[in-house]
């Protein structure tokens, strides 16, 4: 694809956006796994809290790394999974508070693609009766009817009419996959949700599928939520993107726009993540470092303080050396983890006798971290104090001294959503405000 | 959608194994419009039926006094629970208990026949309801209707009227029953004498007495051959000419099944052992009746040649059975392919009391086959609602069905049975009743082996409930009931027949091990166990078959029944790991 054909193609469609109203509209919505049960504990903050809206008629996209909560937040949208807190209002009915037969009648209206052709239909039914199944629960017409319509449905996803007595494994994975979308046409839903319904498909039947999606759009004035990882994918379907990380929305916007001119510092380091096709190109990548945080213990603030590139360093602290920023960021993990570990009885005592634990002592980590380093004598002072404090087992006074030290705002505080374009882009970040400097400026800055 | 036809000549030739025509029609048309392959196939059957017609017809009448019993007992409880209360809280507080006792029970029938209702009375009311209120409404009335009609049937001589009439066509089928088949003791008889000159009378063609119980015994296996291969044929017939698929999965099961040869060995055994206890009454060399059950009554009188006084006389079973016993130690004894003293051939010798062998082993089959069937059905069916609904809802359920059947498992399977089997038999409680003890034995069983079964199943019900297709299902809203039969049950159905088979091994064992112990099966009912446990002493003797030849038929049956569970395990899931679950081997 051209990148000329993309832009103007959006474009085209964010102006049809403005006209058209919202379909669903989501609204602070939180699901936790693990809360409820016997033995409820910290909750898995799969979604936690977003809101956003999405329009008639559009695809949306929603990108993040794995594990971010996509996947849970389509799967919420369609009740699949309950929501802890917040609604989703779907014109104008909040559908979490739905139940029974108003659940029944509402579900006919959104359905699912699911990303797994292999798992997604059952290989024990004949295409036909897996296609029939929706318009059965619904009693729609005759036996007779449901067979033509099922049959014009395979027609419609590019499948011929006799695979109705086939066995789903007769098929390959695209055709699985255009079976599944019949499936889930057969109601003639108005929104869908597409849960990554290209990734477990060859290149060259991705764009077979992708093109089935947006002729079926065209043709039935369909609304999607396209769940992806795959940013190309992403750019070449979607109206608008919402990038999402640990639970949170971080950016949502105009898909040439925020892919051209990114607003906040996790989509630049996404976006920074796909591979140029130009040798010579020379941009430095911003590469993340460590691993997304647990989603049972988020970080305090902002969810991406603990890898973010453009993160808001104490003035006093700005010209510290970036190594060293890592080694503070990781010790502070080091510490939050010992702070959660359970410390049996068995290992204090070793502890005081002076013996082995399984806690390897902070002085190790500390020079590990920065004994190869050159640091200046005012941040030595307080990492000295902070590794005393820790060596002593006071984790919560060594974190204390290191949030009041090297953190800022961005630990302290949650940011708000600042829309930081005329379209109506909004993005998740505290240097969005006037007394911070861009995030794009500081990345330039810093890499 | 431009570029759909290069798409279709595309995905066309990825379609894996080609064929399929399109077919609009239902079975029946199919049939109608190719009506050669089944009209000969279902003459052969006719055939083969109509031979053995008052067999099948038999069958088809102890399968209806079954059912029989077991709605006799149901109608029985709306009374039952009414004189309860009315023992208490007096007469109308009864008839109230057994009025919604039976309403309560119309109702769960109603839940069953709802789905074929041939209209939608809400709708020709113009009531406008949402589903659930639908589905109550057309329960209810089902069971208005249902209501309507048992109260005619009682209150009313119409109910007298039925009843005549369905005893007139029982009768019917009685006397149908009753007709002369092919194979039986009337047409091939063996029970006969030999004259002073050698020759033999009132048995089949003047053959002897052995010649002619062989004739019989192997005409049985030659007819259960027959129709094995003409119900096969006809499967083929049906593939060939008139299933609407060209294959489908259970074809490569089928394939895989007929080229293991361990799984092909049990199939043949267990056939066997089935063939065996359906034809009991004609491989049982004398009727159980006269030789068993009422060896002194006047139907037990039989004619033989007395040697001594040189002339034909009569005498009666028991007394005969008396002078016939395998005792060993020199004294007595009717060893395998013997007559005794009264001209009686007994294929297998002759039991410890003097009755045959043979007939006791056939009987004691169908005892087995009986108890391990009622067993396995009951174990398989409660197992498969546990696992399905455990896997599905998960939480608090799922709890309890864990907690549950730990606490049964806890105790060893055989010291459970034997408990309950005590208390129950000491308790004499009705249900100890049908076959001495056997169909008590077969509850046990099944709430015994229940949990282990719901254990073996209970992985893939998780697994299967996992599945993206039981979330497809429920984004469209269909019910959990249905979810659960469509979506999950076919998986955990092939796990359910590998287990069970091995299942019915164990419970054969087990129920051998209790006669022999002498809680089982209680006389006079055949069981192979029991066989066992008498003929032990003799076994160093010259009367050694009578332990011998029944344990021999417990080995062979169960081990022909768990290669046949290995068998269908093999060819349902090649990949399968082996290992049976502990379900084996029983004891």
């Amino acid at each position: 694809m051209s990148q000329n054909l993309v832009e103007s193609g959006a474009e085209v469609s964010s102006d049809r956006r403005r006209e058209r109203e919202k379909l669903v509209e989501i609204r602070n919505l939180k699901t936790y796994y693990g809360e409820s049960g016997l033995f409820g504990g910290r909750p898995v903050k799969a979604v936690d809290g977003v809101s956003f809206d999405i329009f008639n008629g559009e695809t949306l996209g929603l990108v993040g790394e794995s594990g971010c909560g996509k996947t849970t937040l389509g799967r919420t949208l369609l009740q699949l999974e309950d929501a802890t807190g917040g609604e989703v209002r779907y014109d104008g009915t909040d559908i979490t508070e739905l139940s029974g037969d108003e659940l029944y009648q509402w579900r006919r209206n959104a359905q699912m693609v699911f990303q797994d052709p292999d798992s997604s239909l059952n290989d024990r039914m004949t295409v036909g009766e897996i296609v029939r199944e929706p318009l059965d629960v619904y009693e729609w017409g005759t036996p007779q009817e449901c067979r033509e319509h099922v049959k014009e449905l395979l027609d419609i996803v590019g499948l011929r009419p006799e695979h109705y007595y086939r066995y789903p494994h007769q098929f390959s994975g695209g055709q699985r996959q255009r079976i599944g979308i019949a499936r889930t046409l057969a109601l003639e839903p108005d929104f869908m949700v597409l849960d990554e319904p290209v990734s477990a498909l060859d290149v060259s039947v991705q764009a077979e599928i992708i093109n089935l999606l947006e002729d079926l759009q065209e043709e039935f004035g369909l609304t999607y939520l396209f769940i992806a990882h795959d940013l190309s994918v992403v750019q070449h379907i979607c109206d608008r993107v919402a990038v999402m990380y640990l639970g949170n929305i971080m950016e949502i916007g105009p898909t040439d726009e925020l892919f051209n001119n990114p607003a906040n510092p996790y989509t630049h380091s996404l976006l920074s993540a796909i591979p140029k096709p130009d040798p010579t190109a020379t941009a430095d990548r911003i590469t993340l470092h460590g691993t997304p945080p647990n989603p049972r213990y988020p970080p305090n603030g902002c969810p991406f303080n603990t890898r973010c590139p453009a993160r808001i360093r104490p003035p006093e602290y700005e010209q510290l050396d970036d190594e060293i920023w890592m080694g503070i960021n990781t010790l502070r993990d080091v510490l939050l983890e010992r702070q959660r570990a359970d410390r049996s009885l068995r290992e204090r005592i070793r502890e005081r006798l002076g013996r082995q634990t399984r806690f390897a002592s902070v002085d190790e980590t500390y020079d590990d971290l920065f004994g190869h380093l050159n640091i200046p004598q005012d941040a030595a002072s307080v990492l000295d104090e902070i590794v005393d404090y820790a060596a002593d087992n006071d984790e919560d006074q060594a974190l204390a001294v290191l949030t009041e030290e090297f953190g800022s705002v961005c630990e302290k505080e949650s940011p708000e959503y600042s829309t930081v374009s005329e379209t109506g882009r909004q993005s998740f970040c505290h240097r969005h405000s006037e007394e911070h400097a861009r995030p794009s400026e500081v990345l330039d800055e810093r890499y | 959608m431009s570029n759909t036809e290069s798409e279709q000549s595309m995905t066309d030739t990825a379609v894996r194994t080609d064929g399929g025509t399109e077919t609009k029609q239902s079975l029946r048309q199919r049939v109608l419009s190719n009506p050669e392959p089944a009209a000969i196939w279902l003459a052969g059957l006719a055939l083969l039926v109509a031979v053995e017609l008052g067999r099948f017809v038999d069958w088809a009448l102890t399968i209806g006094g079954g059912i029989k019993f077991i709605l006799d007992g149901i109608v029985a409880t709306p009374t039952w629970v009414g004189s309860n209360f009315e023992g208490t809280l007096g007469f109308v507080a009864g008839a109230v208990a057994s009025d919604i006792t039976s309403l309560l029970l119309l109702f769960i029938v109603a839940v069953f026949l709802r789905a074929y209702l041939p209209f939608h009375p809400d709708e020709k009311l113009g009531l406008d309801l949402s589903r659930s209120r639908h589905l109550w409404f057309e329960r209810g009335f089902v069971t208005a209707v249902l209501a309507a009609v048992v109260s005619v049937l009682v209150f009313t001589p119409i109910g007298a009227a039925l009843k005549n009439e369905v005893g007139f066509y029982v009768g019917i089928l009685d006397s149908l029953a009753d007709t002369q088949t092919l194979l039986s003791r009337e047409t091939i008889p063996n029970h006969g004498y030999q004259t002073a000159s050698g020759s033999w009378e009132g048995t089949f063609l003047g053959l002897s007495a052995r010649s002619a119980w062989l004739v019989r015994f192997t005409m049985v296996w030659v007819y259960a051959a027959v129709v094995m291969s003409w119900l096969w044929r006809g499967y083929n017939v049906y593939r060939e000419h008139y299933r609407r698929m060209d294959w489908t999965p259970r074809d490569d099961v089928i394939d895989r099944l007929r080229s293991h040869n361990w799984g092909r060995f049990g199939l043949v055994v267990v056939i066997g052992f089935i063939v065996l206890a359906l034809f009991a009454p004609v491989i049982a060399t004398y009727p159980i009746q006269e030789n068993v059950y009422e060896p002194y009554s006047q139907d037990s009188e039989f004619k033989y040649f007395n040697e001594e006084a040189g002339e034909v006389q009569t005498a009666l079973h028991g007394d005969a059975n008396i002078n016939s016993r395998s005792q060993g130690a020199g004294s007595q004894n009717v060893g395998i392919n013997q007559y005794d003293d009264y001209g009686r051939y007994a294929p297998l010798g002759t039991t410890t009391s003097g009755e045959d062998l043979m007939t006791h082993i056939a009987y004691g089959a169908q005892t087995s086959l009986s108890i391990g069937l009622i067993a396995l059905f009951l174990a398989l069916g409660i197992a498969m609602l546990l696992s399905l609904a455990s896997a599905y809802y998960g939480g608090i359920i799922d709890l309890m069905a864990i907690i549950g059947t730990d606490t049964i498992i806890s105790i060893p399977i055989f010291v459970l049975v034997l408990m309950m089997s005590v208390v129950f038999q000491q308790g004499d409680v009705w249900i100890a009743e049908p076959m001495d003890g056997g169909l008590l034995l077969a509850l046990i069983f099944a709430f015994a082996y229940m949990p282990g079964m719901w254990r073996s199943i209970r992985g893939p019900s998780l697994q299967v409930a996992e599945e993206e297709w039981v979330d497809a299902a429920k984004s469209y809203g269909q019910t959990p009931l249905a979810i659960m039969r469509k979506h999950m049950a076919p998986y955990v159905m092939s796990y359910l027949i590998i287990y069970g088979s091995l299942l019915v091994g164990g419970m054969i064992i087990v129920t051998s091990a209790l006669s022999f112990l002498g809680y089982g099966v209680s006389e006079p009912t055949p069981e192979w166990g029991r066989l066992i446990a008498s003929g032990r002493n003799a076994v160093s003797t010259q009367s050694w078959h009578v332990s011998t030849v029944s344990g021999a038929m417990i080995a062979i049956v169960v081990t022909g029944f768990n290669a046949l569970g290995d068998g269908i395990r093999d060819a349902i899931d090649p990949q399968a790991e082996a290992n049976a679950g502990g379900s084996g081997g029983g004891a």
